[in-house]
């Protein structure tokens, strides 16, 4: 199947070093601390945040920093199939798990001593880089919560496939059996903060999908900045001048 | 939820002795609501439902299965309430489970019928495609986001917009040669397709007894109070589809007859909302495309 074809333009009309169409919101939440809901083209999560509160298993309490907890859902009609998915499957636990060590990673977690954040995500509807959309659906929860944070994390998936490394691989991309990867960074001190393939790839092509994976990263960092930029001018204007 | 103290309490109970609940609402007032239509585009038919706080996403997935092996002739609607976590730290891991069972029996009470396919919500024998083989199964699913607050109630107003906003792609049964079995071709013009009849489908309205007085559309705070509650589903014709009742305290059976006459009062003016919100949305979703 072709994946790129010969004017340069994918399955759904994007070049290959183009992300999909990013729609964030804030704070659309009632009750949470923090929320959050993103888009990447068709794929939709809602990520919300708890915390910092009390730990609520005093046996898991770190005297010396925040202890982070994550969850991971599908909705059973976010597929193509519905499909009912148990709680606590190896998938949904492994997911949990990238996403928690991806925030931890970012959190000023020696701030908030003896103190449990909760990050909860849910996937609406799933179209490929669900992975990437809800690390970037956390972060934004998190900053909308006021977690002390290093930097922003920014997530983004890239592939390789018809011999062109392929930007933020949609479902029927990801589904080719071509190498996916998906890389996590703290932007602003180029960290990686998550980096998983699958399949094989040469490494000196490795490192041009790594590197294009890297830029993705960077541009969705630049734009949810500019979501919260505007998010918090909104607040502001809402709430009226400040008087010191 | 976090407890309430003794003062807020008998402030919350004293406001509805008044008829002047915390919100400003009188006991039989429901918080307004929004609709928004078509928000999973995977779905076959999909609402986001506001209620005040409250924030649910019912979607409509038609799939083709094997109909009820007694009634051959019918087609299934099934019916589940999930809650996200994002609704609350209390609903993780396994914590949701209890309550989203109660309120996905309470759904099925009220629109799945009897067995044989009367009363249902939508019209089973419509989703027939080959007899005793193949029909369309509805999967209603209700996914929880937000909760403060009579989950059932939006559930329901999400479940009829959804099923407004179904699209049910064509069949047509090719016939098979001799002993073959003809083959089912779908028909996948997004222009020719089948709608679903939402006249039938009912609303619930859910009556919490907070102290001697029973209240509509109780908020969360509100709900932390009951004694208990009667859920009492109600059609377009007013007839009743489905009464659940909720909670530990038992209710006099004069209350309960009283309870119904009111919730079925409120249904009617609840319908003739919900009918023009969906019809909002509608126009508000053909003015974007």
């Amino acid at each position: 199947m072709e994946y790129v074809s010969p004017e340069g333009l994918r399955l759904d009309g994007r070049r290959p070093k183009e992300v999909r169409q990013l729609k964030c919101e804030l704070a659309v939440l009632h009750r949470a601390d923090g929320s959050a809901y993103l888009e990447m083209g068709n794929t939709k999560v809602l990520a919300t945040v708890y915390g910092p509160h009390e730990v609520s298993q005093r046996s898991q309490s770190l005297h010396d920093r925040a202890l982070v907890h994550c969850e991971y859902s599908m909705a059973t009609f976010s597929t193509g199939e519905r499909r009912r998915r148990p709680k606590g499957d190896r998938r949904s636990v492994e997911l949990s798990l990238v996403i928690r060590q991806s925030m931890e990673a970012a959190i000023l977690t020696h701030l908030l001593p003896r103190t449990q954040i909760d990050i909860y995500v849910q996937v609406l509807q799933a179209d490929g880089g669900t992975r990437a959309a809800c690390i970037n659906a956390a972060t934004l929860a998190l900053a909308d919560a006021g977690v002390p944070m290093r930097d922003l994390v920014a997530s983004c998936a890239a592939g390789y496939l018809n011999g062109t490394p392929l930007l933020d691989l949609n479902y029927v991309e990801d589904s080719a059996g071509g190498p996916d990867l998906t890389v996590a960074l703290l932007p602003k001190a180029e960290k990686v903060t998550l980096l998983q393939m699958d399949s094989k790839l040469p490494l000196d092509t490795f490192e041009a999908v790594l590197g294009l994976a890297m830029d993705g990263c960077k541009a969705i960092a630049a734009h949810m900045r500019q979501a919260l930029l505007e998010h918090t001018r909104k607040q502001a204007v809402v709430r009226g001048p400040v008087r010191l | 939820m976090p407890g309430l103290s003794a003062a807020e309490l008998s402030f919350l109970e004293g406001g509805i002795a008044q008829d002047l609940r915390n919100d400003g609402r009188g006991r039989e007032d429901f918080r307004s609501f929004s609709i928004q239509l078509d928000v999973i585009s995977q779905a076959s038919g999909s609402a986001r439902v506001r209620l005040g706080a409250t924030d649910i996403l019912a979607s409509i997935k038609a799939e083709l299965g094997s109909p009820p092996a007694e009634f051959p002739h019918l087609g299934r609607l099934e019916l589940a309430v999930e809650i996200s976590p994002t609704a609350g730290p209390e609903f993780e891991g396994r914590g949701g489970e209890e309550l989203s069972a109660e309120l996905g029996k309470a759904l099925e009470r009220s629109f799945a019928g009897g067995a044989n396919g009367t009363g249902a919500a939508v019209d089973l024998a419509a989703l027939s495609v080959v007899e005793g083989k193949t029909c369309w199964v509805l999967y209603a699913d209700v996914l929880v986001l937000n909760a403060d607050g009579n989950i059932l109630d939006a559930s329901a107003i999400g479940i009829k917009a959804a099923l407004s906003n179904t699209r049910i792609p064509k069949v047509e049964v090719l016939a098979g040669e001799g002993d073959e079995e003809g083959e089912l071709e779908l028909n996948d013009d997004p222009d020719e397709c089948a709608r679903v009849s939402t006249a039938a489908v009912p609303l619930i309205v859910t009556l919490t007894k907070v102290g001697r007085h029973y209240i509509a559309d109780a908020t969360g705070d509100e709900e932390a109070q009951m004694s208990s509650a009667l859920s009492v589903a109600v059609n377009e014709k007013g007839q009743l589809c489905g009464v659940t009742k909720r909670g530990s305290a038992g209710i006099d059976p004069s209350v309960i007859s009283d309870m119904l006459s009111v919730a079925r009062r409120i249904g009617k003016r609840l319908l003739a909302k919900v009918d023009a919100e969906i019809s909002l949305a509608e126009s508000r979703l053909e003015s974007e495309t």
